[in-house]
């Protein structure tokens, strides 16, 4: 597939975004697309601004400059919690699964903004919470099943092996059915196998879903997505296909740039 | 043996009261990650209102009520005025904060209702049960104290198990960020946390008064006692707290009734400085380490 930049309608954009955090510019004037129904990959060395661009997009940065745009609305004042409302989400550096929550209602947390019943009527347990609860323990046992982690359901997060961990946090970000899925470093940790899966995993939810990937696995990113967009420090440097990307000189030389630094 | 085990079950109803306001610090811990030392003086607020309900009522369960809802209110106005706004520059700060709000409290409730020591009658009878052929040290207000606390452990239990905004709850203690991303909306959750610490405390208040007396200072020993508990029994766990609320309960009673009354708050510190030095992060409490 072929893009042309500037793109013409994107799902999800950032245009002329800058943030400035305690006196230096993490990022400046940028501009990234993510057209609906493709894996967009977000690249760039250590200190590019590649996790900033998310916490932009998801409420947790407020740029100094530059708007958000999300299916023609704006998105750059958004509370954090009306991310999965809005069919946006998003999973962490790590896995950031509460420790004390079994893995299954790790899962279910992720569902939150479907509960509907009020601190009120879930004080006097109406039967409504009831029937709310497992309809979301149903929807949460589902995906966790898509992701082959449905017999850890009972296991607190600790207990598990760390690729284990990952699937529990992704089926987490999943369970609220996602239009989009912010996804930072899906491959951190994981061995070939469980990588090899991840890329399956990823490529069998577009087009129905759209994909932006913060990721420093070179061989997954060039492998699953359409679409790549490069910052380095703070500034997009390159865009286009995987090929486009790798043959770059801009691009060689801001990696190789950062080994030898 | 007999005074021991009458000493032991002096100290049961006294321990279940100090783990109510115990529960109450680790409710507000869990929510907020702040000692909210302004607990007992919430408390001793609200069992003025109870008192004024109670003298215009004459009905203790209405007071009661009264205390609860005074309680809920209280909780969420200290978490609005004073600690989100102080919290947001600097956490520390906002634990000194309610060493602020204590004091301001004791100064109001002052104010309002006068220094003198107040009496506040008991609904059953605080005398010993006779049993047996010898009048036991355990009376059926004890009985009705112990009842009230474990149905809101029960409960407190329930909530944070099995609903929704328990886990909710329980999540954006643990990791805001994370919670915020699944659609939980944070500040609310910490605002649930307050009122429902504001909720127990009034009831361990309403409960400690006819033991206790009221005064703008009648409270202030159970803030050692409960906070002790709380910091034994880890701070984040519901069932540390009960536990060693309890247990300081016994302690204090055998420290009372083998040398003077006067001892038992240097023991409760003693066993919390030993705590504090051979594990900090408390009996039931897990230590968490923070990815960056």
């Amino acid at each position: 597939m072929k893009y042309v930049l500037p793109l013409t309608h994107p799902l999800l954009q950032t245009v002329d975004v800058s943030v400035k955090l305690s006196g230096l510019q993490i990022l400046d004037n940028v501009s990234i697309g993510v057209p609906e129904g493709v894996v967009t990959g977000l690249i760039g060395p250590n200190g590019a601004g590649k996790t900033t661009v998310f916490n932009v997009m998801s409420g947790f940065v407020k740029p100094d400059a530059g708007v958000v745009r999300y299916e023609g609305r704006r998105l750059e004042h958004i509370h954090p919690h009306h991310l999965t409302r809005m069919g946006i989400s998003r999973t962490l550096q790590g896995v950031g699964l509460f420790p004390s929550l079994t893995a299954l209602d790790n899962v279910m947390m992720g569902a939150s903004s479907k509960a509907r019943a009020g601190i009120v009527a879930q004080a006097l347990a109406m039967p409504w919470v009831d029937r709310e609860r497992s309809r979301l323990r149903e929807q949460a046992i589902a995906v966790m099943t898509e992701l082959g982690v449905e017999g850890e359901a009972d296991r607190f997060p600790s207990e598990l092996p760390y690729p284990i961990q990952k699937r529990v946090a992704l089926a987490r970000a999943l369970v609220s059915d996602p239009k989009v899925l912010l996804m930072d470093e899906p491959a951190g940790g994981i061995g070939a196998a469980d990588m090899k899966d991840l890329e399956r995993l990823i490529r069998s939810w577009v087009p129905e879903r759209t994909v932006l990937l913060v990721e420093h696995h070179m061989e997954l990113v060039m492998e699953v997505c359409d679409l790549i967009w490069v910052l380095d420090a703070g500034k997009v440097i390159a865009a286009g296909t995987p090929e486009q990307v790798r043959n770059d000189p801009a691009v060689l030389a801001a990696y190789l740039g950062d080994e030898g630094a | 043996m007999t005074t021991f085990i009458d000493y032991l079950l002096g100290g049961v109803s006294s321990g279940a009261i100090i783990a109510l306001m115990a529960l109450a610090i680790v409710l507000i811990w869990r929510s907020t990650r702040v000692v909210n030392f302004a607990q007992v003086g919430q408390a001793m607020f609200t069992t003025y209102v109870a008192l004024t309900v109670r003298d215009a009522t004459g009905n203790w369960i209405i007071a009661l009520l009264a205390a609860i809802a005074a309680g809920a209110v209280l909780g969420l106005v200290v978490h609005w005025l004073v600690i989100r706004p102080v919290k947001r520059v600097d956490t520390s700060g906002a634990i000194i904060a309610t060493f602020g709000v204590l004091i301001s409290l004791q100064a109001l409730a002052g104010m309002l209702w006068g220094g003198d020591t107040r009496g506040y009658a008991p609904p059953v009878s605080n005398d010993g049960i006779q049993l047996a052929g010898r009048i036991w040290p355990f009376s059926w207000y004890d009985v009705l104290v112990i009842g009230v606390t474990i149905a809101l452990v029960i409960g407190l239990t329930l909530l944070f198990t099995r609903t929704n905004i328990g886990l909710a709850m329980r999540a954006s203690a643990f990791n805001p960020e994370v919670a915020r991303l699944s659609g939980v909306r944070v500040s609310r959750s910490l605002a649930y946390g307050w009122i429902l610490a504001g909720m127990v405390g009034a009831i361990a208040g309403v409960l400690v008064a006819p033991t206790s007396q009221v005064s703008p200072n009648s409270f202030d020993i159970l803030l050692v006692f409960a906070f002790t508990a709380a910091v034994i029994g880890g701070l984040d766990s519901l069932v540390g707290a009960v536990t060693f609320g309890i247990g300081t309960g016994l302690v204090i009673s055998l420290v009372s009734g083998y040398s003077d009354s006067s001892n038992a708050p240097v023991v409760a510190l003693v066993l919390l400085a030993l705590n504090l030095l051979l594990k900090p992060d408390g009996v039931f409490g897990h230590h968490h380490s923070r990815a960056v």
